[in-house]
């Protein structure tokens, strides 16, 4: 047990969520993950890493300060992002799944682990 | 706040015609779970249908799920009920703007004005003024602007900035202002470059289907991805959208679209 399992239980056990995973915000390597999608969550990590940080970059050359909760919609499911300078919290769940929610908690998860 | 939600809601069970509705619709409308406020606000609605802020509730509800007609009505609503209400004029009048009604948007500016002398209103009648000449200019021209940094220049408010990329990040159209008023537009499709691709292979690795948008939220403001229309110089590129981070996330994908038609219309004639 890590120090991030409650963590990803806690955002793990929202609805339609799928997976969660706590990834190294430089590199994109996964330090802890929750999954339920029975796929490798290192390519995950990595790209979701990578779409934060262009995120962050584009937020910087706008003036327009830090960047916080992240999300990318697809067909059929989402990938929920928010990050901090050394880690970042990711999360892969259904279309369906409230994003309200999961953004409430990535936001308080962020805090406690910030 | 989420004891606040599982507390109104107790309240509410324990006694149906109680008025905890109201903040607990406004808490589910800002935390994002505008179903949920909705059937709070109708239910509220069915105990309190004379109430205002009831109306004005649900009509803000409404309008963040980008359903403006009936957002429309509940705001007609209120102002039956007060006449001259601030916040149900305004609301009306973003619709129409919204709508691209821009006379009507105007319209209803003007009358609240008469009432009240508020900086808000004042502002407003510009920005629909603005839109409403550039508007003007660019049907009798019958065409989209030459220019294509004012491609966008006529859907978007003062707050609110758009581009269009090619997928190597470089700018085809429209202007990325900072809050210096520097277009920093370059800058940030270079800095954007390759996100098309990453997101392709990303929802791709997980089996979610082809990507619609990416949303991000920073200190100054919310952006918004999504692909390029498909065609000549813009496929694989991408559409930015930035607004004002108070933007209710419902508006923004009208927005979303209006820009992505437009894009469409202008690669169309350039073709």
């Amino acid at each position: 047990m890590s120090d991030f399992t409650a963590v990803l239980d806690s955002l793990t056990r929202q609805r339609g969520v799928r997976g969660s995973l706590v990834v190294s915000a430089e590199d994109g390597i996964p330090v802890d993950s929750n999954l339920q999608f029975g796929q490798d969550g290192n390519r995950v990590a990595a790209l979701a890493a990578s779409l934060y940080r262009k995120a962050r970059k584009s937020a910087q050359a706008a003036g327009l300060g830090g960047t916080g909760f992240m999300q990318l919609e697809a067909e059929t499911g989402r990938l929920c992002v928010i990050g901090g300078d050394e880690i970042i919290l990711v999360v892969v769940a259904e279309r369906t799944a409230n994003v309200g929610l999961i953004r409430v908690e990535l936001l308080r998860a962020a805090e406690s682990l910030a | 706040m989420a004891d606040d939600v599982r507390l109104w809601s107790d309240e509410l069970a324990r006694d149906p015609s109680s008025l905890v509705f109201l903040p607990l619709a406004e808490t589910l409308r800002r935390q994002g779970q505008l179903d949920l406020a909705r059937k709070v606000a109708v239910r509220g609605l069915e105990r309190h249908p004379h109430n205002p802020d009831a109306h004005d509730q649900l009509a803000r509800i409404q309008a963040d799920r980008g359903d403006l007609q009936s957002a429309f009505d509940e705001w007609d609503m209120v102002l039956r009920l007060v006449p001259g209400h601030l916040g149900a004029v305004k609301g009306m009048a973003f619709v129409r703007f919204q709508q691209g009604r821009l006379d009507e948007a105007e319209q209803l500016l003007m009358q609240a004005q008469g009432h009240l002398d508020d900086s808000d209103i004042n502002a407003a009648i510009d920005t629909v003024r603005r839109s409403s000449g550039v508007t003007t200019a660019v049907v009798a021209a019958g065409d989209l602007p030459s220019d294509p940094h004012l491609l966008f220049a006529d859907i978007l408010a003062d707050d609110q900035t758009a581009i269009l990329l090619d997928k190597d990040g470089l700018v085809l159209a429209g202007a990325y202002y900072s809050a210096n008023g520097d277009d920093v537009a370059q800058d940030v499709g270079a800095s954007l470059s390759g996100v098309s691709d990453e997101a392709l292979r990303a929802t791709k690795h997980l089996g979610i289907g082809p990507w619609r948008s990416i949303l991000f939220e920073t200190e100054a403001a919310t952006v918004t991805l999504a692909p390029a229309p498909p065609q000549g110089s813009a496929a694989g590129g991408l559409i930015v959208v930035a607004a004002a981070p108070a933007t209710p996330l419902g508006q923004l994908r009208p927005l979303l679209e209006r820009i992505r038609s437009r894009a469409n219309a202008w690669l169309d004639l350039s073709a």
